[in-house]
């Protein structure tokens, strides 16, 4: 997928990177999903809520609002098993 | 002439870490294993952790000796100054104290090798070759790389792309202590490739750089994985920051008010914090403040609080009130906002009313780290600047309420690697702004082609 890189014209510093980053990156941080932390990064510039239930279908868009959060420990044991089954 | 500087000797070095978790006022649950739904137990994290590593994970020890070998190199830059901000103290003309530690000193520039020595040493005394790690701009991968050169390991770092290619100094930085770094997604590993198979130009995230590192750790000979935060050896590692700064504070014969710390995933707020938290578990009246990023000042015209997420991460952020607002949230952040990036043991100690979480919004953190590079001089990194704004946002609360405070927080960086940030922030590009409906349309029609599942 080609990132737009200046949607617009402005960059919120990322606190998952620390660095700065468009609207068009967290659109697409996870994958076809958008990033967990987008209502909280971009809520002072934009409706977010409207703009993503306009943008994604409601399939992406219930799943992007039922998302949850892992311990770190179960993520990390998650990818644990999804390496050795590449093994 | 006042005095600046709070140095003790290389002989005065804390000798133990602090353990927190043998404080806590109520018991954390464990994790359960998302397979069996049972406790997780060491060997579920063997394949990524050395034993020794995993043993401190679970320990509920008070007191962890500090390794000689660990010591002999935090002397390269430990124990770090005690600093009073005189100027800052004097631009803000409110009155309070402000202490802070300098945690810029050491050889990346921040906190992170605190935790990144420890945990090459014991990877080291484990028999572990290789180490393998993922990092987003590259603070935590340019520690390692530090900290594996230092005991002879190997040390591989996935970078973030956009970050690899926006952000070369710590790149370089990780190349000339002899890691490889690698942009992720990469074409190294099957997780990386299935990316790249579907979105070419994919910029990366950290979860694609964390998949990759631990396949590679999981399916590489005598290799392990390193993660520089929210873990609980992690914090206990940099809980060496607070013990030194509690025998700086002892030789002032002065006590802090309140300690603040910025959290990001929590290992420098608690490694200030927690020998803290341990005093006031015990009774001391002391004041435990944790600044998080947000972007919402037209939300709340002030520090925004909010709950971090409870420990079995099912339910969502809840705001919790806002000050000089009655903030009413949206459906959207009462139900539908669930990110959980902190340390449980912090998000546990802010549900037991312990930590008071605030967070601030960027414009104000960059405001607070400008304030503080034209009068103390040095140049924060971008996440030391939420404590910043914290700090002045307490200064300014001492002066309403017409009482003396004694602030001491963790300068937990220099951001003398991230100067892009301040330039597009000096150039206003990181200015809050309401966006027009012509820009939201042109914002749409950019990501028409955002794939659909």
């Amino acid at each position: 997928m080609e990132i737009e890189h200046d949607i617009t014209g402005k960059l919120i510093r990322c606190p998952k990177l620390g660095d700065e980053m468009t609207l068009s990156y967290c659109l697409q941080e996870s994958g076809d999903l958008p990033c967990a932390r987008i209502m909280r990064c971009w809520v002072s510039c934009i409706d977010v809520e409207s703009f993503l239930k306009e943008k994604l279908t409601p399939e992406q868009w219930e799943k992007f609002k039922n998302t949850q959060s892992k311990n770190k420990v179960v993520s990390l044991i998650e990818l644990i098993e999804a390496a050795k089954s590449k093994k | 002439m006042e005095q600046v500087k709070v140095i003790l000797q290389d002989r005065e070095i804390p000798k133990k870490w602090y353990n927190v978790m043998a404080d806590l006022p109520t018991p954390m649950k464990p994790p359960l294993h998302p397979g069996t739904g049972q406790p997780v137990i060491p060997n579920d994290l063997a394949a990524i952790f050395p034993m020794n590593i995993i043993e401190q994970e679970a320990s509920s020890k008070r007191w962890i000796k500090i390794p000689d070998e660990v010591l002999q190199k935090y002397l390269l830059w430990r124990p770090s100054p005690l600093n009073r901000a005189y100027n800052c103290e004097k631009l803000l003309n409110c009155p309070v104290k402000i202490y802070y530690k300098h945690e810029g000193v050491s050889p990346a520039g921040s906190h992170k090798p605190n935790a990144a020595v420890p945990m090459a040493y014991y990877n080291k005394m484990a028999g572990t070759k290789r180490i393998t790690t993922e990092t987003g701009a590259g603070q935590w991968g340019s520690a390692l790389s530090m900290a594996c050169q230092m005991f002879g390991l190997i040390c591989r770092v996935y970078m973030v792309k956009i970050s690899y290619e926006q952000k070369p100094y710590r790149r370089i930085m990780m190349n000339t202590w002899g890691a490889e770094c690698i942009p992720s997604p990469s074409n190294l590993t099957q997780a990386g490739r299935n990316v790249l198979a579907e979105h070419p130009d994919s910029p990366g995230s950290l979860g694609i750089a964390i998949s990759e590192a631990i396949e590679d750790a999981v399916t590489s000979k005598d290799t392990k994985y390193a993660l520089g935060s929210v873990l609980n050896h992690v914090l206990l590692y940099q809980s060496i920051i607070g013990l030194e700064a509690q025998k700086q504070m002892q030789k002032l014969g002065v006590y802090p008010d309140v300690v603040m710390g910025c959290c990001g995933g929590g290992s420098n707020f608690a490694g200030l914090a927690s020998p803290f938290v341990c005093d006031k578990v015990h009774g001391k009246n002391v004041k435990i403040v944790g600044a998080e990023p947000t972007s919402c000042p037209s939300m709340t015209k002030g520090p925004f609080a909010y709950d971090f997420g409870d420990l079995a991460k099912t339910t969502p952020l809840l705001p919790m009130y806002t000050l000089g607002h009655d903030y009413v949230p949206a459906p959207i952040h009462a139900g539908g906002l669930r990110y959980h990036g902190m340390a449980p043991i912090v998000s546990h100690l802010v549900r037991e009313k312990i930590i008071e979480p605030r967070a601030y919004d960027q414009l104000k953190t960059f405001d607070a780290g400008v304030k503080w590079a034209r009068s103390e001089g040095f140049i924060p990194a971008p996440e030391t600047n939420h404590v910043l704004a914290a700090v002045v946002d307490e200064a300014m609360r001492a002066k309403q309420e017409g009482k003396e405070k004694v602030i001491l927080f963790n300068w937990s960086g220099h951001g003398l690697v991230d100067l892009a940030a301040y330039d597009a922030y000096l150039a206003g590009k990181l200015q809050v702004y309401e966006l027009p409906d012509e820009e939201i349309e042109r914002a749409l029609n950019a990501i028409k082609d955002f794939p659909k599942p």
